[in-house]
Order: C-alpha cells, then structure tokens, then sequence
C-alpha cells in the first residue's frame, strides 16, 4: 500500500513536466488550435441558449404555486370547533434549534391551556419544520408563504396573533381534546376510546 | 459484607441493602417507579426487573424486593431484563391518557422517561381505556387520576411516613383509586412533597400549574429561610419570576422531602410592591444619590450629637455577611453595636443556646431519625419547624420513644407521651432529672428509690402511671433533647444543655437539637453581641439619644407589639435608613411621602436590597451549619408583572426592567468606605468573607464558596463573649 501512495504523485508530476515541456516548444500549433477549439464551443453553447425559450421565471412578475409542504413561514391553526389548537406544551419551542419560538402558557378561564402569547422570531427561524413535527395538536404549521422580508427587524417578530389562522392548515380533522383525557369540554369517559369512570366504590371483580 | 457483581462491576454493600440500591452504589440505576429511598420497596410497578445469572437467587427478579447477597452475579442488560421491563411499560400505558402536551409532569415525568427509554412509541392495544373522576385536594396539589401507574409512593408517603391519614388508596382490581375519601384540602403540612414524590402526572405542582416546562426554567440550589432548620431546595425561576421551588436531597438535614411553608413560600420575591428603586422622603431617587445623602447625614448627626446617637438593627433572616457587614460598619465608624432582635428575651434566648451548642452534643435533623429517646421541650414542631415532626415520626417508626412537655398538647402527626409540666415547674423538673441521671450513673443502687420521688409531681392526675422521664432517659443509648427558644427562657434552655450534658456516659450519648426563631438567627447571636434588642434600644429613640436608625432587612414597625409606640418613635428621628427586600411596614413607613410627617426637616430613605434568590447569601441554621445559596436569577420585575401577562416589549433596551437593587452587604460595605473615604467599588463577596473569616478565626478555603457542612460553633469560633446583657425578669 505506502508503496502505491507514493508512487503515484510521482507519476503526476512526470506528466505535468511534459505538458509544460510541449507547450514552450514554439512548433505546437496544434495546442493553440486545440485552445481555440475549446473557446468557441463554449460560446457555442451560450449562442445557442439565446434562442431557447427560458426555463427561468420571472419573480416577482410570475408567482408559482409552492407545493404544499414547502416550508417557509408558521401559522398557528385551530381544531374544528374553531379554538385555537396550541395547548402551550414547549414542544416547539423546545425542539427549535435556534431557540426562535417562545411563548407563556396560561390557564383560560374555562381551565383551557392556552398560549398567553407566542411570539415567532423570523429573523431566527431557518425553516427546519421541527416544530410542526413536534407538535402533538397539529397547531404549528409551516406554509410555503415565504416572502416576510422587512427592512426592520422588529417587524420579523410576529405575535400570536399574526401567526394565528381561522382554519386547520393542512389537517383540518384533527381535535387533541377529542383524544386527551382530561375533562376540557368534554367529560371524562367521552374521549374518543375511553370506558366509562370507574366507580371506586364497588367490590365486583 | 456481601461481595457482588452487577453488570461486570464488582461492588461490596453493607448487608440488608437491597440490590437496586446496590446497583446505584455501583453507578448503575436500574428503572423503577415504585422503590424510593425513603420510602423503601413493595414490588408494586415491576419495572426494576433484572436477571439473577448466578449466586443464591436464579432468573428474572425485582431487584427492589431481593437483597444483596454475598456471590451474587446479575446483569440489568440481559435480553430477557428488557424484554420483560419494556412490556411492563408498555402493559402501564395500556391505560394511560393521551396527556403529555397538557400535563404539568412532562419535563419530570418518569414515565415519559422509562417509556421512551423502553421503546415504546406505539400503542398496540385496542381496547378502550380506563378512567377515573378527579377530586379537589386543596390549591397546592392537583389530582388528574387517569394518568396513575400504581405505585403507591404516594399512600405510603402520606400514609405511612408522614402518618396524615386523610388521604390513601381506594378501590380493588383495576379500579385502585388514590386520592381521598371526598373532595377536600389535603391535611398533611407536607403534602408538597407528593408532587416530587408521584412519578407521573396524577399529582402536580397546583400553583406552578401551566407556568412552563422544567427544561426552560432557571433552576440552582438554595436554602429555605422559613425556619431554622434551613432545608435544602432547588428553586426554578422564569423570566425573572419564581415559579416553584422542589426539595432538594441533602441526608444531613432534611433528607428526601421540605415542608409545604418551604415549598410554597417564596410569593414575597415576585411580590408586586417589592422595593425596586431608591427612594428619599417618598421621591423615586437613584441608588447614588440615596448613599450619597445618607453618608451626608450620617457623618452630620455622628458629628454634631455622637457616634452613639447612631442605631442599627438587622434580623435572623439577614444573611450571615449582610449582619456582619453591618457589624463591620458600626465598630469602623464607632457606632452602637448592631441588633439583630426586635425583643429583649429573644435576643437573651437565642445568644443562651448558641452559646451552649458544643460540638460533642450538637447533632443535625438527619440525627433526630436515629434517636432512641426524644425529650422535646417548648417547642411545637410542625409551627416551629415542621420538618423536626417529620424527623421525630422517622425516629418513632424506628421505635424511639417521643416525650413532649408541654403544658398543652400539640398536634403531630405520631404517638408521643405528653407530660403537661407548668412552665414553671418545668426548669425545676429538668434539673431533677439531670441530678436524679447524673447520681444514678454514679451509683446505680437508688434507681428504686428515685421511682418513687418522682413520679408524684410529674404525673399528678394521670391513672395509669407513666414511666418517670429520667428512668426512661437513663435506660436509652441515644437520647435526644429537642428545645425550644420562643416560649421558654433562658433558664430552660440552660436547663436542657445541662441535661444533655449531665447525662453523658459511657454507654449514653445525648444529643442536643435547639429550635432557633429564625433561618440565620444562630449568625445574629453572633452579629448581635455586645448590641442591643430593640425593645432596649426603643427608650433611647423616645428620649432623643438615638436620633438616626439603620434598618437591615429588619421589621420593628411590624415586629414589635405596640405599633404606635414604635412609629411615634420613629417619627422623632432625624434619619431612617430602611433596606429591604419585601414590602415590609418599615419599608411603607419610611417610604411614605414626608407632608404626613411633623418632626422638622427628618430624613427618610429607602434603599432596596437582594433576596437569597437573587445573591449569593449565607445562612447558620439552628446547629450551627453555615449553608450557602446560589442565585438562581438576576433581579428585576418579572416580565407578567412588566407587560400584564401579554407579550414582552416590541423594543429593545439594553437594562434589566426594575433592576435598581444590590445585596445588602454591598449597600452596607459601600456606606463604610463612603464614610471612611475608602475606594468603595471593588467590594466583593471573597472580601467580605476574608473579613469575617478574620472576625471568626475560621478559614474557609474559598471564599466564594462555601461547603454545607461547616459548623460554626461559639466554641469552635472566635467571637466576642456573647453575654446576655439582661436578664429575663
Ligand atoms: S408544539 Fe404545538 S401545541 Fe405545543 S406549544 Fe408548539 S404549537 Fe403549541
Ligand atoms: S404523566 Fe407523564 S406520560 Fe403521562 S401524560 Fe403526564 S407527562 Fe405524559
Ligand atoms: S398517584 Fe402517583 S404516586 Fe400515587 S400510585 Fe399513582 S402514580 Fe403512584
Ligand atoms: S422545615 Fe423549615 S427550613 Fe425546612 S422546608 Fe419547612 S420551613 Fe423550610
Ligand atoms: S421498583 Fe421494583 S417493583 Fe417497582
């Protein structure tokens, strides 16, 4: 193997010697034809783009529909009933690897768990879309919407409710209290799956 | 000792361990949910299932019901281990609600940790779940049954460690029920613990209830200053607020658990009205030019009337370099030395048992649960310190034998032997016992004889006679006398060093446990000597001999019985310096606007200082353990407070909102170089540690930290001669 490893360098630098050698000899007039050659291919090829119809779009003139997992700015959507899906787990915020999303959960008066505020800091965020994979209710969602430049940086920062939607985004099925069990609007034993409580009180088997 | 090997590792434990706890000793921990230290083993969850490869038990066992013996050989890895554990988890989520992203566990919830370390991501089962209805238990604990594994940690925490009795299992098959009888506030003063204690999410933290997730808190070790007993805690906080505070372990004090008072006592640090600025006769000022003027007045008042006319007082919930500090300032300017005591008797009692703590007979909580006799004098531990109940019922679940004189009975959650003494039979009694114990130990033949004399007066009316105390006392090994300094005197307190001296012998060896009436009161016996009370110093204030008064974290204006008293005293003086951190009556006094004032042209400042959590802060408790804090956030006003629960601020600044204060140590250093014309601003923590290490003659090798099990004792330190100036009446 060492054998091998060194043996080829030296080969390399024999043939670099060579072509150095040819091209300072003043009789090569075929390197000089071949360097033409290459030249004028290559503007043959640009000549003849001039003529094909562009496979470019003109942006902002033209606006093509992203797929619909791309993934650019994030709403926040809500469950069917049309509540505000986020229950405020920090799953989001603790999945994002630039630390772009932080909020402060909150108890609503009907003992609902809610983001008292979510705030979304685009002059962060790199659109990796963990946060929608890691939110258990289906509230994140990344949207191919991408155009959010502003010449100020604060205006990057945006709210619960500018990233708040009156639709489900992609899922517009899914219901996380339908599913959980804990007695938010519905009572315990209605969940989706659930046997009735138990009463602790009786000695059957 | 037997000799094992747990996955490869060769450990010795000493015999009766059990084999999880072995394993931990070897670095090894096995998955549990039902085995807690102090809880012990029932073999309830299954999950600590290891596999016994060769040695006196063979096969797959828990290894939380089998105890270490000598040529063991286990492996925790063995495929069937895991195969068994992981159906295990999975067999317990079978009916586990579908929760996490609302459950107040996630972030501490072993359950989520085990099934995720099990590989169970998908749910197999069909059929329907089990569910429970949830009770009421009180605003500190939230119940939410579904989510119970059936461990039982929690009966066998409130039921058989702390024994309150109003809360327990339920229910038979699958229908085991935790909670209560019928919706209601837990009774027990410990039931915070339950929260710690649950490994899932049945049982949460009610207050901290959807304040956020652990991984995002601040969280540091710290100490709870709600007794003298100063347990360990670690404390979380969040955008500048504390959010909840859980126990910390530390075996020497309080073991596994705090009380609720600790647990839940930390609102006065986000408190709304908490000083945050300097202010001078009711006007919002800075920080320099509140020293600034106090220096001025100061220097004027020592010039013109005296140094003597000068005052200070701070508290026993002042950290150990803030009393110093002030001590320092006092005796560099020649000053009255400071106070650390609102009354006279509680100064007296105080400095009486600090001086008779020696390091033969002090003993720490974690000692009280290894007594064999506890002799408890004036002292009611669940209002005094709640966790010496919780030490006392360990030391009677061992078989120790609990004696409480009293003249009421006081309620504690274990079977003791009351002995209602009058109080002013009580010192004479105490010293009958040390003599009747210290001549028997000489000459054993009067035991009889002693019976007889004695058992008249201490039991008058009771039918069935009790054992006399000092025969009890003279046949233990391990004798504890727990006293108190509230409501006894300095003779009493006397009384009981004398005992535990006195009963000393060779096959005896007595233990004495003082309750002191504050977190750091043991520091202001020490920062107080040679100072006055302020019940003593009040007159002087009347009178016109005290014309300016530095208040340290102290209280009087509250404190003090006569309210009017104190304000109209105060109300003469030409200068009151309050630095505190709470909102307290003195801070409202002095931080009121000065058109209500009579007195001509007074000076009325208020600087706002750190609390524990905020700086580092050192504090003695009632053994003498000088145990430090690390702060767990910097200070300033919360951000719900800042923007009313809604977003933070859509602009930039570059300071801390609500920012304006500094530890008291460091208003007070910075007074003293002001005054001495002393470069003020390199003060730091090491220094003021180098000048009380230099007070004390200890060394205490880093300054900046110092370790939990430095005693500072007045026999072990030098101090100046602690006497009690007066004695009680
Ligand atoms: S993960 Fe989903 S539910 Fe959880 S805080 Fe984020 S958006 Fe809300
Ligand atoms: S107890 Fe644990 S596993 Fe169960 S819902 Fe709560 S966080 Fe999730
Ligand atoms: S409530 Fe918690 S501690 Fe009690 S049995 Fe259930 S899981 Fe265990
Ligand atoms: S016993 Fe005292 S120091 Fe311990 S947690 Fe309770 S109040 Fe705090
Ligand atoms: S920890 Fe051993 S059975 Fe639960």
């Amino acid at each position: 193997m060492p054998r091998n490893e060194q043996i080829y360098p030296i080969f390399l630098i024999r043939l670099q010697l060579e072509t150095i050698n040819k091209m300072q000899s003043p009789s090569s007039y075929q390197s000089i034809f071949e360097g033409a050659y290459g030249l004028l291919t290559g503007f043959a090829t640009t000549i003849r783009h001039l003529f094909r119809k562009p496979i470019t779009e003109p942006y902002p003139e033209f606006k093509r529909r992203l797929p619909e997992r791309t993934r650019a700015t994030i709403i926040l959507t809500r469950d069917p009933d049309g509540e505000e899906r986020c229950v405020a787990c920090y799953l989001c915020s603790g999945v994002c690897p630039v630390n772009c999303i932080s909020m402060q959960s909150a108890e609503r008066s009907d003992g609902r768990r809610h983001a008292a505020w979510f705030r979304v800091n685009f002059a962060r965020c790199i659109f990796c879309g963990f946060c929608e994979e890691a939110c258990p209710t289906l509230a994140i969602q990344l949207t191919p919407h991408f155009e959010t430049c502003q010449p100020d940086i604060l205006r990057l920062l945006y709210e619960k409710e500018d990233l708040l939607v009156n639709h489900g985004g992609k899922n517009n099925a899914y219901n996380f209290y339908r599913h959980a069990g804990v007695a938010m609007g519905i009572d315990k034993g209605d969940h989706l799956g659930e046997d009735r409580p138990v009463d602790v009180r009786s000695l059957m088997p | 000792m037997p000799k094992l090997m747990i996955d490869d590792r060769k450990i010795e434990v000493a015999p009766g361990v059990k084999v999880i706890a072995a394993a931990e000793q070897a670095g090894i921990v096995i998955p549990r949910f039902c085995y807690h230290p102090a809880l012990g083993s029932v073999g309830a969850c299954r999950l600590c299932a290891v596999k016994f490869l060769d040695g006196p038990v063979r096969g797959l066992q828990m290894s939380c019901m089998v105890e270490a013996r000598d040529g063991m050989v286990i492996s925790s890895t063995d495929d069937e281990a895991v195969d068994f554990r992981r159906f295990v988890i999975e067999l317990l989520m079978r009916n586990h609600p579908h929760d996490c992203p609302v459950c107040d566990e996630g972030g501490y919830c072993l359950l989520q940790d085990e099934t995720i370390a099990g590989g169970h991501a998908m749910r197999r089962s069909m059929g329907k779940k089990r569910t429970h209805r949830d009770q009421y238990i009180g605003e500190l604990v939230q119940h939410e049954m579904n989510r119970c594994i059936q461990c039982y940690r929690c009966q066998r925490f409130y039921q058989d460690y702390c024994g309150y009795r109003d809360f327990g299992v339920m229910g038979s098959a699958s229908r085991v029920y935790f909670g209560r009888y019928a919706d209601g506030a837990l009774e027990n003063p410990f039931s915070g613990n339950l929260i710690d204690i649950c490994p899932t999410g049945v049982l949460t933290d009610k207050p901290a209830r959807f304040k956020g997730r652990r991984w995002d808190f601040q969280r540091a070790p710290s100490i709870c200053i709600h007794c003298s007993l100063g347990c360990s805690i670690t404390v979380n906080a969040r955008y500048r607020e504390l959010v909840r505070v859980e126990a910390r372990r530390n075996d020497d004090i309080n073991g596994h658990f705090i009380c609720d008072r600790g647990r839940y006592g930390f609102a006065f640090a986000n408190h709304p009205d908490r000083p945050r600025q300097a202010r001078i006769n009711g006007r919002d000022t800075s920080y320099e030019e509140a020293i600034q003027t106090t220096t001025q007045r100061l220097s004027e008042i020592a010039r013109t009337l005296g140094p003597d006319s000068i005052a200070c007082l701070s508290s026993s919930r002042a950290g150990v370099e803030t009393q110093m500090s002030l001590k320092f300032l006092t005796r560099s300017q020649g000053w009255r030395q400071p106070g650390c005591f609102v009354d006279r008797s509680e100064q007296n009692s105080v400095t009486a048992a600090v001086g008779r703590l020696t390091p033969e007979r002090v003993v720490s909580l974690g000692e009280i649960e290894k007594a064999d006799l506890i002799l408890v004098i004036g002292v009611d531990p669940i209002l005094e310190a709640p966790m010496l109940a919780l030490a006392m019922r360990q030391a009677q679940r061992a078989g120790a034998g609990i004696i409480i004189l009293n003249p009421q009975p006081v309620s504690v959650p274990f079977a003791y032997d009351h002995r209602p003494i009058s109080p002013d039979d009580l010192c004479s009694t105490l010293q009958k016992w040390t003599r009747s114990i210290s001549s028997q130990t000489r000459t054993e033949s009067h035991f009889v004889e002693k019976h007889e004399e004695y058992r008249g007066p201490e039991t008058p009316s009771v039918p069935c006679p009790l054992p006399p105390v000092d025969s009890l006392l003279q046949n233990s090994r391990r004798p504890m006398i727990v006293c108190g300094t509230n409501i006894v005197g300095t003779a009493i307190i006397h009384a009981a060093a004398d005992l535990a001296r006195d009963i000393h012998s060779d096959c005896r060896f007595p233990g004495l446990f003082y309750v002191l009436p504050g977190p750091n009161a043991f520091g202001a016996a020490f920062a107080s000597a040679g100072g006055k009370s302020f019940s003593d110093i009040l007159p002087d204030i009347e009178t016109g001999n005290i014309k300016a008064l530095i208040l340290v974290e102290a209280d009087p204006i509250f404190q003090f019985p006569d309210q009017e008293r104190v304000k109209n005293a105060v109300k003469q003086l030409d200068l009151l310096v309050v630095l505190d951190y709470v909102p307290s009556r003195s801070v409202g006094f002095a931080g009121q606007s000065l058109a209500e004032m009579v007195s001509p042209a007074p000076l009325h400042v208020v600087i706002p200082t750190l609390t524990h959590f905020e700086t580092q802060a050192s504090f003695i408790n009632q053994e003498g353990r000088l145990q430090q804090t690390t702060p767990v956030h910097v200070n300033g006003l919360p951000m719900s407070q800042l923007t009313g629960g809604k977003h933070p601020p859509r602009k930039f600044r570059s300071d801390v909102p609500g920012a304006g204060a500094r530890a008291a140590w460091q208003v007070l250093s910075e007074l003293e170089a002001v005054l001495s014309s002393t470069p003020a601003d390199s003060i730091t923590f090491a220094d003021i540690w180098y000048r009380i290490g230099l007070a004390w003659n200890i060394s205490v090798e880093n300054r900046t930290e110092i370790p939990g099990n430095l005693r500072i004792l007045s026999t072990t330190v030098e101090s100046e001669p602690m006497t009690e100036h007066y004695r009680d009446d």
